[in-house]
């Protein structure tokens, strides 16, 4: 059976993430592993595969929300700007939430 | 009361504003342009009234009284249908938010009278309703006091209207609008205080 095209002017019935929650999603996984991730942990945390994590990393890393340290083992950290950044959007993700709105 | 109203819808709208440049979540866009029209029309209506008291309704400056509530209509009718508009276009299609925006503009053109007070209720209820529905899908205590408070502003309209027919209603549509504002000062809070 065929799936039916989405008709124009609808938004289909699942939402792709954006970047900025996907940047959020690795900075959480950073922040949840204890401030100190592995690329492997944030690949399966943050559901990305390889190449986009990778991508995503250094678009990170540029903002200066993370950091990234070890020479063998890659090990990814939150910066005081990243660790500020999460706050702030835990705020407007509360605040929007009480209007009913997504992020 | 108009003036604690319009520092809260501020306070809201600057909030909005902050969730914007961080999101760039339009939504949260129109949410602040919508608390800044009721602010500003509060904003209008408190003073024309403190004008009016001040010069003790002297003939001449009746007429701003009739202007500033004139005014902080027109702000909230704009206001809740950018809410409403905001609404449809989280879940519904482009054609769909047309159709409604359209009646709302012609609406605009309306003096103020029942009808137009019911178009404002009717507005309330409607954003009461998507607020009842985001309680119940996410049960968060910010979600209750935003319901809460779109409640009361409902009830004040109604209120308002009622003091049409019956004076004493008069003081019973402020009180409620002021509540209304203050259940939003403490979503505010709340939000803020989130670490």
């Amino acid at each position: 059976m065929i799936p039916s095209e989405p008709r124009l002017g609808t938004r289909p019935a699942m939402k792709y993430r954006s970047q900025l929650r996907i940047y959020v999603d690795i900075m959480r996984v950073i922040q949840r592993e204890g401030n100190e991730a592995k690329p492997t942990r944030i690949l399966y945390g943050a559901n990305l595969s390889h190449d986009r994590l990778v991508k995503y990393l250094e678009e990170l890393k540029t903002l200066g929300v993370i950091q990234e340290s070890g020479t063998e083992d890659k090990v990814f950290s939150l910066t005081q700007k990243g660790i500020e950044f999460l706050n702030n959007f835990r705020k407007v993700e509360s605040f929007a939430s009480a209007f009913g709105f997504r992020i | 009361m108009e003036f604690i109203a319009f520092a809260i819808a501020f306070a809201v709208a600057y909030q909005a504003l902050k969730g914007y440049r961080v999101s760039k979540e339009r939504t949260l866009l129109y949410l602040h342009f919508s608390f800044i029209l009721l602010g500003a029309g509060l904003l209008i209506d408190g003073l024309a009234s403190i004008i009016v008291l001040i010069s003790q309704f002297h003939r001449a400056l009746l007429f701003l009284y009739a202007l500033g509530y004139t005014i902080s209509f027109l702000a909230q009718l704009v206001a809740y249908g950018i809410l409403v508009v905001a609404y449809l276009h989280q879940t519904r299609n482009l054609s769909v938010q047309l159709a409604v925006a359209a009646p709302l503009v012609s609406v605009l053109f309306f003096e103020r009278n029942a009808f137009a007070e019911l178009v404002l209720i009717f507005l309330l209820v409607y954003i009461t309703a998507q607020m009842v529905i985001n309680y119940h899908i996410n049960k968060t205590t910010n979600g209750l006091l935003v319901f809460g408070a779109f409640a009361s502003l409902a009830l004040a309209h109604f209120f308002f209207l009622m003091f049409i027919l019956i004076p004493i209603f008069f003081p019973l549509a402020h009180i409620a609008q002021l509540f209304g504002f203050l259940l939003l000062l403490a979503m505010l809070l709340r939000v803020n205080q989130t670490s």
